[in-house]
Formats: C-alpha cells, structure tokens, sequence
C-alpha cells in the first residue's frame, strides 16, 4: 500500500487564512526605514501563524528577482533577491535538506553574503602562501 | 565577531556563516526577535576561552533515559557537539565508560576539584516514600547523593518534567513520593527544562547561555527559561488561524482533521501549555504532534498527566461531578441521562455506521 491509497486530503497547503497581506504592509515599513535610515530588518516567517499557502501566496506576489545566492554550509541556504529589490527571501536548510529557519530580509545585502574582515584577512593569507610557493 | 569559539570552530571546519546561520535558527527557535541571533553569535563568539572547561555532573533518579536519548539527538551535531564539547561532562551513567567504583571515584573527583562551580543537571524525580529506598544509587538514595552533590553545585539544571515537576513518578497515586529537585533543594539556583522528554536545543541554549555569560537565563514562575517557555503551543501554532475562524475537527477522521483544522475539541491543550515544539519541531525539523495530526498533551506543565484526560477538550471540566458538592446530586441525574444519551448515540453509530467520537468512549 502506498502512501496515496489513504485518504487524507492535505487540506493545509490550499487555505489561505489571510495572515499574508498584513505582511506585504509589514515589508512595505521595513523598506522605508531601510531608504531613510539604511536600518536592515528581518521577519521570522516561522514565528508566524501561516499555512503553506500563505506562504506560497507571499513567494508569488513578492515574485523572483535577478539574484539568488546559495551557501553551503551545514546544509544548504538560499538567499534570494525578490521582485521588490532590497526584499530577500531566506531560507536555511540543515544537512539533511530539511528547512530549519525561513526570514523576509530588508537590506542592500544580506549580512550572511559578506565576507567578514578576518576571513578576507585568512584569505589574503592563504594566497600570499600560494604566490611564494610560486618561486 | 571574532574571539575563541570562531577560531575553534574553524578548527573544525565549521566557519563563521555556517556559526551565523546556526544562531539565526536558534533564536527562531528561542522565540527571540531575527537580531537576537546576531548579537547571540557575537557574545558566544567573543566568550572567554576557559583555562578548564566547566565540569558538568549529570544524576539520575527515577526516570526513563528518554531524557537522555533526546539530548543525545540534537539535530545539528557539528556545532551543537562542539557546545558540548566546551563542557567537561565528568558523571553521566549512561554516557561514560567507567563503571561501579571508578564511577563513583569520578563522581567525587569532580565534585572535590570544581567545588562551588560545577553544574549538576539531574533528570528523574525523587522519591522521599521508605526513607528513599524506591531508587538508589551505589547504596545511596536518591534523596541522599542530590543533597550531597547539590551542595558544592554552582547552579542545577532539572531536565524533563519528571526532574522539574515529579514527572510520570508523582502521577496520582504516586506510590513512591516521587518530589521535584526544587521541593528538596532551596538554596540553589535552579533552572526548570520540562518537558517528556524535552527539546534538545532548549538544553544547548541555557548551556550556551551559562558558558556566555556564567549564570542561567531569565525564566518565567515556574523556573523556566523564558525564551524557550515563553508563549504557549497554541500562540505558535501553525493550525491558530483554524482556531480563530472557528474551524475545530471534530473527530479525527472527519473533513476537518483531513483538512488540518484545529485540534482543540479533541483535547489539544496548546493554549496552556509553554513549549516551543510548534516552532522547533522534532526528528530534526521532520514534524512535531500537531503537524501529525494529534493534538498537545501539555507534557511541559507541571501534572499533566492527572489533567483530566488528553482527549478532553480543555473547556469540558475535568471532573464535573466534584466542582460544587451541592450540584452532585443533579450532576448525577444529568450524568445518568448523558449516559443513556452515549449508549444510544453509540448504537445508533454502530448502526449507520457513523463516527464514534472520542468523548462518548470516554463516558
């Protein structure tokens, strides 16, 4: 017997409980203070009351941008530009793929993307390290 | 960001977004506010490197090793591991390679060396019933080896529900006086981290909190860490705007348990229960117990076992016959026609092969 041989209807992912909308508002906010004031913000989406559909509902309206960028780092992240520029949809996975935290992001770019000054500092190590093996 | 705990992790070959990304899940996890996790990681980052690593001393009375078996199962092992490897785990039955007197002989080592610093975490309650003798340890009662230990203990963790509250043991009758850790030890501080069992990362938190900052985080009135036990089940839940349109399932096989609604009318008790499962979940992320369809048994509040029933719907009294005594004998009358009502209900269900609910199997 296969999964589809029980009659559950995953009812969940198609309701709509009309939580999203108040977020575009929520976003739109975060968008100002980031112009006026260069503020970066988040929202946990999984600290939320939404359905899949709703989240499902948000990703289509903010639409897809012209930037995703993906980490691997236990398990994979994408950090993902949306049609509202400066508005990034996050999403954290764990080694197993599985989808640990998801944020709404507000900034130019996102902190994660950033290389930090020691890590550029270790990098510059490294290459100087590869140069002298050069001679 | 930069400091002890970094160049460790990159050591193992953990790097700093891969650390910044585990603090952003766990304060989602801790219900804390998307900065926290930037500040988390700073201040975890930037934590002394101790000379010694703490010692931890882990006692268990009457329990059921599920504590240990959900701690051992965090769901992210590189860094939670490395947590844990910043702690020196000097006594924990079930984990250590040592047996019978060098046991012992490592118990009280550890307890001589870190006096008045140790962390003692126990899980299992403890019973006072026979002067202890329902649980004893190398010719110790339980009640015994904790005010021993507890003595030279910086601070205590009581993990699980057994340890915080007198778990399962103290579920009525409780034939062994089963007791918390707080009703024997008063002179400690002591952090609750209830829960049957409880959730791997609320133990990695308050221990990444005391590694921090050397003391225990901020808890509610019952002791526990409120960043974990702040807000109920049912403020988190992802089934709440079911809830609040008034779409309840009614058994657990009609359409509104097929189509996810709220569990509440078949004895969910989310709404008084502070947990942080609808946010962490379980199996590593997989599901949590009201994602599978059943509804909370509140296994983090103090005596949820004797609440009444877990199919009970929290507005049904618990036991309507007892509230006022004048009402008994009208309680009863009413009792005996609800009773006739049930049997014909259930043959009537038999009959045209409706639902039985779970409230007329209980009566």
């Amino acid at each position: 017997m296969s999964l589809a041989d029980i009659p559950v209807i995953q009812g969940v992912a198609s309701s709509l409980t009309g939580n999203a909308p108040i977020l575009l508002r929520e976003i739109a906010e975060h968008l100002r203070r980031l112009l006026d004031c260069g503020e970066t913000a988040a929202i946990d989406l999984q600290a939320l009351p939404l359905t899949p559909a709703d989240r499902a509902w948000l990703r289509e309206r903010l639409g897809n941008g012209e930037i995703r960028v993906a980490l691997e780092a236990e398990g994979q992240s994408t950090l993902e530009e949306t049609g509202c520029q400066g508005v990034w949809w996050v999403t954290h996975h764990n080694e197993k793929g599985a989808v640990v935290s998801e944020f709404i992001e507000t900034a130019f770019v996102p902190e994660l993307v950033k290389a930090h000054p020691d890590d550029v500092q270790s990098g510059l190590e490294h290459l100087e390290l590869l140069i002298s093996d050069l001679c | 960001m930069q400091g002890p705990l970094i160049d460790t992790l990159a050591r193992y070959g953990v790097s700093r977004r891969s650390f910044l990304k585990y603090c952003a899940t766990l304060a989602s996890m801790m219900a804390l506010p998307p900065s926290a996790g930037r500040a988390m990681a700073e201040a975890m980052a930037a934590a002394p490197a101790a000379a010694k690593r703490p010692s931890v001393i882990w006692l268990p009375f009457q329990e059921c090793t599920g504590c240990t078996e959900s701690i051992t199962r965090s769901h992210s092992p590189s860094i939670e591991g490395m947590i844990f490897d910043m702690v020196s785990l000097d006594y924990q039955e079930t984990l250590m390679a040592a047996a019978g007197h060098q046991a012992e002989e490592a118990l009280h080592n550890a307890m001589k060396e870190n006096e008045g610093k140790y962390l003692l975490i126990v899980d299992g309650s403890v019973p006072l019933g026979l002067d202890g003798a329902y649980s004893c340890i190398a010719g110790k009662s339980n009640l015994e080896a904790l005010k021993e230990v507890a003595k030279g203990a910086a601070a205590i963790v009581a993990m699980g529900s057994c340890a915080a509250y007198g778990g399962i043991p103290k579920a009525n009758p409780n034939p062994t006086g089963a007791v918390s850790v707080s009703d024997v030890i008063k002179d400690k501080p002591i952090i609750n981290i209830p829960g049957c069992p409880p959730i791997p990362v609320v133990m990695t938190g308050v221990l990444a909190h005391f590694l921090t900052f050397g003391s225990l985080p901020e808890m509610d009135k019952l002791g526990r860490p409120k960043a974990f036990y702040g807000e109920t089940i049912h403020d988190r839940c992802y089934r709440r705007p079911f809830y609040d349109q008034g779409k309840f399932a009614k058994t657990f096989d009609d359409e509104g348990a097929r189509k996810g609604w709220c569990l509440f009318e078949l004895g969910c008790k989310g709404p008084v229960t502070y947990n942080a499962c609808a946010t962490v979940k379980w199996n590593g992320g997989t599901s949590w117990p009201v994602e599978s369809g059943h509804g909370c048994l509140g296994c983090s509040e103090p005596d949820f076992w004797d609440g009444g029933g877990f199919y009970k719907a929290l507005s049904m009294p618990a036991d309507p016959l007892k509230v006022v005594a004048g009402a008994v004998a009208v309680g009863a009358a009413a009792g005996v026609a609800v009773s006739f009502a049930n049997r014909a209900k259930k043959s009537g269900a038999k009959g045209g092969h409706e639902t039985t609910t779970l409230a007329d199997l209980e009566k």
